[in-house]
């Protein structure tokens, strides 16, 4: 555990995570209904959300901003370039082995 | 010395008479090709997009872009009141101004990007910095300071057995940073309180780290697991044989079976990296038969026996 710090995997209120992005509650609780960004039981009505939900909120905002996609266009595009960076990590290790 | 500012037009590949929606419509385009949220980990790509954006922020504010046109690199400081340049000062195309007097201009040396610094090897690269304004949305209710997203590389080694990091700011204040054993490339971790300075009394924004990890000149990464190549003779494949294998934290001793092949994996349980809460992956030693290429006269000699007694049909 990092000193100090909260653990990314705890679950806040989608409040905190508002406040943290410059972005209205009621955009943070539509998009985790909507499944846009990841939620974690919490047994209240509002979803609750894992702290890193933070980073991945505020790159969908920058590619709205810089790109002009939704928010629903920039959840598949983040979850495709996690994707192509899986790949690459991975094809870089197979070309290393080879030589 | 200054490095000189490429013409903002230039940048976005339009003409200087570009309509509004021409300027945004290049911008969009050069922003799809280089943005570091679709480049991540990509320095040249982060670097082409800072200028873009730069030159998109200025020609896209008519205000600005109106200055910029008649003063060129100077106007900067022409809109905060230090008067035109003088008469022969040169513009950003080549024109030169038939204004007044310059009192400092702008270039992309004024910014200071990139310029972190760890106490370690490897880098610790900011580029929030680039992003205008991030964090700092519409319906932001207080004056908490902007959280500051970083890239730390790390070796495997430091990634399993943790240690202990300082990072120097911008600002120049330096933050000790304790790593913790089974950190993994790709994972992010908040350092709270450590990102920009709030106003007002405002809490500071936090710092997030991205961890990349250096590829290793030995081990190749599978999650937890480990997999290195481990070259043998083929008598030590055919006979069995014990080895030397190295792992994250030494060499041991490895059995190799009798009648082993080559891509034959032989696991080490618990010799994989260390997990973040407690546990190790394993490592996978994979075999590869190697034959010798400068043989002796006797060891020829015993080849050439071997040739002449041995049954083994490797085609049948």
């Amino acid at each position: 555990m990092w000193p100090g710090d909260a653990d990314l995997d705890e679950p806040v209120s989608c409040e905190v995570v508002a406040q943290t992005v410059g972005a209205r509650r009621s955009l943070v609780v539509r998009l985790a209904h909507q499944g846009l960004i990841e939620t974690v039981e919490g047994g209240t009505d509002e979803p609750l959300v894992p702290r890193r939900v933070v980073v991945q909120l505020r790159r969908m905002q920058r590619l709205r901003r810089d790109l002009g996609v939704n928010f629903a266009g920039a959840a598949v595009i983040l979850d495709l370039v996690g994707r192509i960076e899986q790949l690459n990590r991975e094809l870089a290790e197979i070309r290393r082995g080879r030589r | 010395m200054a490095a000189k500012i490429k013409d903002y037009y230039e940048l976005l590949g339009v003409k200087r008479g570009a309509s509004d929606d021409d300027i945004k419509k290049s911008y969009r385009a050069l922003a799809r090709k280089f943005h570091p949220d679709l480049n991540p980990g990509d320095k040249s790509a982060e670097e082409q997009f800072k200028q873009v954006q730069e030159a998109y922020d200025v020609l896209s504010n008519a205000e600005d872009r109106k200055l910029y046109d008649e003063y060129g690199d100077n106007w900067r400081a022409v809109k905060a009141g230090a008067g035109p340049p003088p008469p022969g000062w040169e513009g950003p195309t080549g024109q030169r101004s038939t204004r007044g007097a310059r009192a400092g201009g702008f270039d992309f040396n004024d910014f200071d990007f990139g310029s972190f610094r760890t106490s370690g090897e490897g880098g610790f690269d900011i580029f929030e910095e680039l992003f205008r304004g991030a964090g700092r949305g519409r319906g932001q209710r207080s004056d908490r300071g902007r959280d500051v997203e970083a890239e730390l590389e790390l070796s495997l080694e430091e990634a399993h057995q943790g240690g202990r990091r300082t990072l120097q700011m911008q600002s120049g204040k330096t933050i000790d940073v304790n790593i913790p054993a089974g950190v993994r490339d790709g994972s992010t971790v908040r350092l709270a309180g450590q990102g920009g300075a709030g106003s007002n009394g405002s809490e500071a924004g936090d710092l997030y780290l991205h961890i990349r990890l250096r590829p290793h000149p030995v081990f190749r990464v599978n999650g937890d697991d480990l997999e290195v190549e481990l070259p043998i003779a083929p008598w030590e494949a055919v006979l069995g044989a014990k080895v030397e294998a190295p792992t994250i934290d030494g060499r041991v001793e490895v059995t190799v079976p009798a009648g082993a092949k080559s891509e034959q994996r032989l696991r080490l349980r618990g010799q994989g990296l260390n997990k973040r809460n407690g546990g190790r992956g394993d490592e996978y030693v994979r075999l590869k038969i190697v034959v010798p290429t400068d043989v002796s006269a006797e060891e020829r000699r015993l080849f050439e026996e071997l040739k002449r007694v041995s049954r083994f049909q490797p085609r049948s």
